[in-house]
């Protein structure tokens, strides 16, 4: 399995190719690890906007269902699992992508998530987040998906050939 | 008179239009069947006790098969909760992830269930769980349907459908409004021709969606477990003493931590993403992929996991952590070696009257 990742010129977004697919990772926002997206939300210094980064989408594919075990304005610590997810592919628990508070969700993607796949780094954020921690710059986030990308094919399959 | 057959579709709870077109396409069939009643009620384990769709339920005393997206045993056990009883039916179909050639096993799973059984009076009208998961195609859940309703009543045949049905057909009436929920289902109430029920739906009240625990008599021991695990004032006893989820709605929303403690496997969350938590019988397979780990979710034993929602439950009340000082299972290490004479002996103490 070969990996590419092409980097191009100013605005363009990097591109982290899965196979043949085409994740996209726009320059003008943040990443987290667990593959969010997190956008600074202007004047208000340390809000930002959170949605799923389209690595996520092309694992998840289309979302069924959305769900939140908290409230908004909570504080949550990294890795706290704080909702649901459940698509045409893929079930799974969702985690804070660092220790920070949730201050609103997106009611509109609660109600009809296809809004996700739909526009996943506009119209389809999760949620407004509060945090100091530190992020991860775009080109980290690709050198993230770089390095991570055989252990979660690999994942993945062994989760497939259980069957 | 053949009795009829009551069969229940309970809508799924997402937006998915693959499952609202099975829901529709099967009750769409049924509709014009004049040896069953076919209604549509919201996701069962959505609906609050006093929803007019449980009011339904518990009003009809025929026998019922009832279909939903979940797990056989989550169906029949939320129901059960919820005062709609009956002995269970047996279904030749498969739940989700479960193998064609299972059934043996379950069936050998069964017989050897030590739990105290449902509570309370049980009819001997039969409840049939189908999961609407198993299957793409509505005629798979039809043709079954078509035989449970040939097994529940032998006289019936072909000649009995100019019979127009029988003396019961709107005793449940009250409950039932029309419904448009089938979006292209153009027949008027009451406008019925050949007295065929064209009340395909109850009244959908909205739901909001529920997580609460579902408890399997068939396997509860009441060993008090989960009400000493517990912090939140879910569970609670019955004036026999047995064990019920008396607060459902204390339930902290997507911790399943009192079924990982449950020593009996007997707590069910039906809409957790793991199949032996959800209500799966014994060994399944996933059929979709979980994405935890890629989203930030770590592996531990299911104590340490119990231990660690619980914590964070309470800190999210406002209370402290309490790790694993208060209500840890105190099982004997080794508790897994087959009993002995001793074991028996000690047991058998309890049966005397001191």
């Amino acid at each position: 399995m070969t990996v590419k990742a092409s980097v191009c010129v100013m605005s363009d977004p990097l591109i982290f190719m899965m196979g043949k697919y085409e994740a996209v990772v726009p320059i003008d926002r943040m990443y987290s690890e667990n593959h969010l997206w997190l956008q600074a939300v202007a004047d208000r210094e340390g809000v930002y906007r959170v949605g799923f980064t389209s690595y996520s989408i092309r694992l998840l594919q289309d979302v069924y269902f959305l769900d939140w075990n908290i409230d908004a304005n909570t504080g949550v610590s990294k890795k706290q699992a704080i909702g649901e997810i459940e698509s045409s592919k893929a079930l799974s628990t969702l985690y804070a992508p660092a220790n920070g508070k949730v201050l609103r969700f997106n009611d509109a993607v609660l109600s009809d998530p296809s809004a996700i796949n739909v526009d996943a780094y506009g119209d389809g954020w999760l949620y407004e987040f509060s945090t100091e921690a530190p992020l991860m710059h775009p080109l980290a986030y690709l050198k993230h998906l770089e390095s991570g990308w055989e252990r979660d094919q690999r994942y993945l399959k062994g989760q497939v050939n259980q069957g | 008179m053949p009795k009829k057959l009551t069969v229940v579709v309970s809508q799924s709870q997402g937006k998915n239009p693959a499952k609202a077109r099975l829901e529709e396409e099967i009750a769409a069939a049924l509709l014009f069947d004049p040896e069953i009643d076919v209604s549509l009620v919201p996701h069962l384990y959505d609906m609050h006790a006093d929803h007019s769709g449980l009011l339904f339920l518990r009003s009809v005393a025929e026998p019922l098969v009832f279909l939903s997206w979940l797990y056989p045993r989550a169906t029949r056990w939320t129901l059960d909760r919820q005062g709609v009883k009956g002995q269970e039916g047996t279904t030749l179909l498969r739940s989700e992830g479960e193998d064609e050639d299972a059934d043996e096993n379950d069936e050998a799973e069964e017989s050897q269930s030590a739990g105290i059984g449902s509570q309370g009076q049980v009819p001997k009208r039969r409840i049939w769980c189908l999961d609407l998961r198993a299957y793409n195609d509505a005629q798979v859940y039809l043709d079954e349907i078509k035989r449970i309703g040939a097994e529940q009543s032998m006289p019936t045949i072909g000649l009995s459908l100019s019979l127009n049905g029988g003396p019961h057909r709107h005793r449940i009436a009250p409950y039932l409004e029309p419904q448009k929920l089938l979006s292209n289902g153009k027949h008027e109430p009451g406008a019925s021709t050949s007295g065929v029920s064209a009340r395909p739906a109850i009244e959908l009240e909205p739901t909001k969606r529920r997580w609460y625990p579902v408890i399997d008599y068939s396997r509860c021991t009441n060993c008090m477990e989960c009400i000493d695990f517990c912090l939140f004032g879910v569970y609670g006893l019955d004036h026999s003493g047995s064990i019920l989820v008396e607060q459902q709605d204390n339930c902290k929303k997507g911790c399943p931590a009192c079924s990982r403690v449950c020593p009996a496997n007997a707590i069910i969350f039906p809409q957790h993403k793991t199949p032996a938590i959800a209500g799966a019988n014994g060994e399944v397979t996933n059929l979709k992929i979980d994405l935890s780990k890629l989203f930030g979710g770590e592996e531990k034993d299911p104590l340490a996991m119990a231990v660690a929602e619980r914590d964070a439950e309470l800190v999210a009340d406002g209370r402290e952590a309490v790790g694993m000082a208060v209500g840890i299972p105190k099982r004997q290490t080794g508790s897994d070696k087959p009993r002995d004479a001793l074991d028996d002996l000690i047991d058998g103490l309890d049966s005397f009257e001191l």
